[in-house]
């Protein structure tokens, strides 16, 4: 019992030893425990707390605040913790050096869990009454700030019956603060303060103190650790201003006023206020500033150049218009409102002489009329026809052209929301006009005119179906632009969803009918082509294909062209989906009349002219459910392998039939296959059929199913493979293409035994006879083929596989890297720009330091991939990770200047540039500085080469090296 | 303090389109000579000294007011200020005759002067501009330069 809080020297100790604070705990202790009572305690302070220094009693204060600050919240009785309120509201009268640690006390006090609401009534009016909150410091303000808040939180009900002195109050204690944390603060607090008290005849006073910082000006320090934003202030401020309704007057004053001053940042701030004050203001109250409002709004939304400001604008007309739409059938005010827009959009509209201008005047209504279904309609009834008189006025083609897209814009709107009946009457002249804009002969007039279509089929009356049919199908058959031929199939596949019987004796069997071959082979092969696109909707399907099928079956000179186009169709996912390819499977049966037909041909013709039969075949087959998928392999198998036995020429139709196959089909044929497939790979005479065996191989092996049937297959190649000789010269080449895909295979299968073959890969690069062989493989393994080894064919493709193929590499290579000679270097740096360049971008810059160094080595060879692809890998880490490459400047800039003068490509040249112009665009200018002289002089006969392209990015790189360390440069170092 | 500018609300005009990149472009073996668009497309993007709009777009400089002969090794082009009085029009020409001089291939001699009757002071000006040594010394003057870097640094 000898420590100093027990007795009354404790007080001594306060004054005279500021250690005592540190022992706060073990006096927490004692209380807790029960040895020490906190009266007893505060006893023992009797000489500090009552002390005539205001100095002293400060230290006293800030000691007992201390104690309280750890005490346990439930600790003090009801008694105790009203004792100590009244003791503390008697301290805010004292000294203003005392006020302080009080506040920041009861702050405290408030969180006891016994700490009674009634406390505070005698604490607030001491407050209000005897502490100047504005003469305190910031953390203080901050902490009356807090109490305040922590009491609304604790009972509202209570604070509100205090009435208006309290609300007063608050605001006293706020008018004037500076501090942009406590207004984040406070501005928070406020927006729901605002909105539970009412402020009765305090709200103009209230207001006027919020509205002060309106606009924020502020300009926040870089140095600021809790750095506080202007967007932080304005963004809590707006919500604050437009709380209550009762605002509405004093607030739309202050922004239309703010609105008109020449600092854009107050413009976009009392924009953002409008839309902010459409969620709690009533219509009514923005009547009578209707007006004004929108002269403002219109000239924002006509600037030229500030896009952020543009947008805000039309952002609060949409909400202004949706808030006034909602009286659209009591009150006049929106109906003038929206008659106001509209005649000064038509005005801007009528005005314009470019496009630009046309479509300041568009977006408005545009914008007006997305915001409401009142406004939408309106709009939409007064501007189709008036866009369709202006059309026809025959202005100039841009603006036709706009006028149209407007128009489909307008209808997009008015479908979305579910007034197209309301505006029948005005949109049913829309497709003549589309009609008149496809008739002419201009590319841009018929675009505009097909896309207005299609966006607008719904309204497309029968009448007008055949003279749209008639321009369709001349530009199918005859146009030359890829753009306009494509969506002229995809109009009249949207006019067939809509009136099949038409199109059908129109277009099927009318003018693209397949009897009608007379005419030139070209636009038979496009007719085709809408064919089998039109085949894809159910209506047609039937007539269509078994037409085709008759070609094929009967084998016409027309079957290649039939089969091109059904192939090419079929491929398309977005015409023709898996049910669909099945459903025509199993009503018509395709596979089997082609496969005839590849039969009887595959001896006469080349391969590549087959090559769309067996993709049509693979296509389909892989649209299968797996036991129909078993069925065809059944039927087909025996024949085909039969007939591969005399020629190997036949293997393509196994391919086709094999590859496709999904994950879990497997017969007893896979063993034959896969022997047969390996034979092929390894002995053919043809590249196309060696090519395709190890494409089935790298199939079969990439979709066995994991366990058994995988080992067995997987041993059963690597014995087969284990038994070939490796001194025929003529072998080797083939064998090290096959490890390529049996490494890819393995590799996107996820399975780590690719490892062993990949080893082999890389000895091979160190052999100087077959390295290029082993960077073709390299090379195969990293590229994506789109028609091997992908999702439709159903293989197994691994997250990541690309990357581990890096890393996996990386490590390889660690081992011979050492003794390479002249002659394979190429072939290993080359391989290493293969894996580069598929490598995800992010896992080389992590392994920058690695890298950087293999690409700069490869700037030194005479080989265009392997440039192309390390200039590519250097401009990335000169953007994304410079301190990788700053260190080799001097190496890497006379090699980029070197490949900018490469004459044997220009694309060399011009990546050379680009990253010379990175360069320039990222490094510190004092890292520059030292080679700027020599890189202008270099670049200069650059300006003059041959090719435009590459004198442009020339343009660009020294020009920006021109500005390397001159005044003007906007860098910031 | 904020000077106004001497045309406050000048007439805005489209921008044209980039140029079309044709197949020729791409093939090594045919060899493209400069021609006006060349030299357009160098100037078109720089910025006016008083707006936040290109030199294109307020058509001051237009590809037709472009000269360039490839075997005389000339191009000469003339630009036409948004008002006759503009106090811009020196610098402006400063401007194109400094991106001319970074971009081109020193075979070529550059004129640049004020189209005819576009300008009241336009003899003084295209005096200025072809003289070379006020060029140069012009140059000297760092805060020229960097209103000239500041104008054409976006292109």
């Amino acid at each position: 019992m000898t420590s100093a809080w027990f007795k009354p020297e404790l007080a001594e100790l306060i004054i005279n030893h500021g250690d005592i604070f540190n022992e706060t705990h073990s006096i927490i202790a004692d209380i807790v425990s029960g040895h020490l009572d906190i009266a007893d305690l505060v006893e023992n302070m009797a000489g500090v707390l009552t002390n005539k220094e205001p100095e002293n009693r400060e230290k006293g204060m800030r000691f007992y605040t201390k104690i309280l600050k750890e005490l346990p919240r439930d600790y003090l009785n009801d008694m105790q913790v009203k004792f100590i309120s009244k003791f503390y509201i008697d301290r805010l009268k004292d000294n203003h050096r005392v006020v302080p640690p009080v506040i920041e006390g009861y702050s405290v006090l408030i969180d006891m869990s016994e700490y009674n609401i009634q406390n505070c009534t005698d604490f607030l009016t001491i407050l209000f009454r005897e502490v100047t909150c504005q003469s305190q410091t910031r953390q203080d303000r901050y902490n009356i700030y807090v109490i305040i808040q922590k009491l609304c939180n604790k009972d509202i009900e209570y604070l509100k019956s205090l009435g208006s002195d309290f609300v007063y109050g608050v605001i006293t204690a706020m008018d004037g603060e500076r501090d942009p944390r406590n207004l984040v603060f406070l501005f928070e607090f406020l927006q729901n303060f605002i909105k539970i008290f009412p402020l009765g005849h305090l709200a103009e006073e209230m207001f006027d103190v919020i509205s002060c910082y309106f606009p924020i000006d502020f300009h926040p320090s870089n140095d600021d650790p809790a750095a506080v934003t202007r967007e932080d202030l304005a963004n809590s401020l707006a919500p604050c201003l437009c709380a209550i309704p009762e605002f509405a007057d004093s607030c739309i004053i202050l922004l239309i006023e703010k609105l008109d001053s020449n600092l854009r940042l107050a413009k976009i701030d009392s924009l953002k206020l409008l839309i902010e004050s459409c969620k709690t203001f009533t219509p009514q109250s923005y009547s009578p500033f209707l007006r004004a409002l929108w002269s403002s709004l219109n000239r924002e939304m006509s600037h030229k150049t500030d896009d952020e400001l543009k947008t805000t604008a039309h952002e609060a007309l949409g909400a202004l218009v949706a808030k006034m739409a909602s009286t659209a059938n009591t009150d006049q005010d929106f109906e003038n409102f929206l008659k106001g827009v509209i005649i000064s959009a038509q005005s801007t509209i009528a005005d314009a002489t470019t496009v630009a201008q046309f479509v300041k005047g568009t977006k408005i209504l545009l914008t007006a009329a997305n915001a409401s279904n009142q406004s939408c309609a309106s709009i939409t009834r007064a501007m189709v026809p008036a866009t369709v008189a202006y059309y026809e006025l025959k202005t100039a083609p841009k603006l036709q052209i706009a006028s149209l897209d407007f128009i489909g814009d307008l209808y997009e709107i008015a479908n979305k929301k579910g007034l197209l009946d309301e505006v029948k009457a005005q949109i049913t002249n829309v497709p003549q006009i589309c009609l008149s804009a496809v008739s002419q002969t201009s590319k841009e007039f018929q675009m505009a005119g097909f896309k207005t279509l299609i966006r607008v089929q719904e309204c497309l009356g029968e009448d007008l179906v055949l003279p749209f049919v008639e321009v369709l199908i001349y530009n199918v058959q005859h146009a030359q632009d890829n753009d306009l031929l494509g969506i002229s199939v995809e109009t009249i596949h949207v006019i067939a969803r809509k009136y099949p019987e038409l199109i059908m004796d129109l277009v099927v069997k009318g003018k693209c009918s397949i009897d009608n071959i007379s005419q030139d082979k070209i636009a038979f092969q496009k007719r085709l082509n809408v064919l089998t696109n039109l085949a894809s909707i159910d209506d047609f399907t039937k007539v269509i294909i078994e037409e085709m099928l008759k070609i094929i079956t009967a084998n016409d000179p027309e079957a290649l062209h039939v089969v091109e186009a059904l192939s090419g169709s079929i491929s398309m996912a977005s015409v023709f989906t898996i049910e669909k390819v099945t459903q025509i499977e199993s009503d018509h049966g395709l596979i089997d009349p082609v496969l005839d037909w590849l039969y009887k041909e595959i001896s006469s013709s080349s391969p590549d002219a087959l090559a769309h039969g067996y993709t049509l075949i693979a296509n389909t087959i892989g649209s299968l459910p797996p036991e129909k998928q078993e069925n065809i392999l059944i039927k087909h198998t025996p024949l085909a392998l039969e007939r591969c036995k005399q020629d190997d020429i036949y293997f393509l139709i196994i391919e086709c039939l094999y590859t496709p196959l999904h994950q879990i089909v497997y017969n007893s044929k896979f063993e034959e296959i896969m022997t047969v497939s390996l034979q092929v790979a390894l002995k053919s005479d043809k590249d196309v059929v060696r090519t395709k065996a190890c494409v089935l191989i790298a199939h079969l092996l990439n979709k066995a199913e994991h366990g058994q049937k995988f080992e067995l297959l997987y041993e059963m190649l690597k014995t087969q493979l284990a038994s070939c000789n490796r001194g025929d010269e003529k072998l080797c080449p083939r064998l090290i293409q096959l490890y390529g895909w049996i490494t890819k295979s393995l590799l996107m299968r996820g399975s780590d035994v690719f490892l062993f073959w990949l080893q082999k890969i890389v000895g091979i690069l160190a052999t100087p006879q077959y390295c290029t062989h082993g960077s073709e493989a390299i090379k195969l393994i990293m590229n994506e083929n789109t028609d091997y080894l992908n999702r439709k064919q159903h293989c197994r493709i691994s997250l990541l596989y690309k990357q581990r193929m890096f890393e996996t590499f990386s490590v390889l290579t660690e081992k011979i890297k050492s003794n390479l000679s002249a002659e394979t270097k190429e072939s290993y740096l080359l391989s290493w720009a293969y894996v580069l360049d598929k490598a995800p971008k992010t896992v080389l810059k992590n392994e920058a330091n690695k890298v950087a160094p293999i690409v700069i080595d490869c700037l030194e060879y005479d080989n265009k991939d392997m440039l192309q692809v390390s200039l590519d890998v250097l401009c990335h880490f000169v953007q994304s990770n410079p301190t990788a490459v700053s260190d080799s400047l001097q190496t890497i800039l006379p090699r980029l200047i070197a490949l900018s003068k490469y004459m044997k490509s220009m694309d060399v040249r011009i990546k050379s540039l680009e990253c010379l112009y990175d360069i320039a665009n990222t490094f510190r200018t004092s890292t520059l500085l030292p080679y700027k002289q020599d890189v202008l002089l270099d670049l200069a006969p650059s300006l003059d080469d041959k090719k435009r392209l590459v004198r442009n990015v020339a343009v660009r790189a020294r020009s920006r090296w021109f500005l390397v360390g001159a005044p003007g440069e906007e860098k910031p170092n | 303090m904020t000077k106004l500018a001497d045309n406050v609300n000048p007439n805005v005009y489209d921008k044209g389109s980039e140029r079309e990149k044709t197949s020729e472009d791409y093939n090594e073996d045919i060899e493209d000579l400069f021609d006006e668009r060349e030299i357009f497309d160098l100037i078109r993007n720089i910025n006016d000294p008083e707006h936040p709009l290109t030199l294109e777009e307020l058509r001051v400089v237009e590809e037709s007011n472009i000269k360039v002969d490839n075997k005389d090794n000339t191009v000469v082009v003339s630009f036409t200020p948004t008002i006759p009085h503009c106090s811009m029009a020196t610098l402006i020409g400063l401007s194109i005759r400094v991106r001319l001089l970074r971009a081109l291939p020193s075979r070529f001699k550059v004129t640049v002067e004020v189209s005819e009757g576009s300008h009241v002071s336009e003899h003084a000006v295209n005096k200025q501009l072809a003289d070379k040594e006020r060029i140069a010394a012009a140059l000297e003057n760092k805060n020229l330069v960097q209103i000239i870097n500041q104008c054409i640094a976006t292109v």
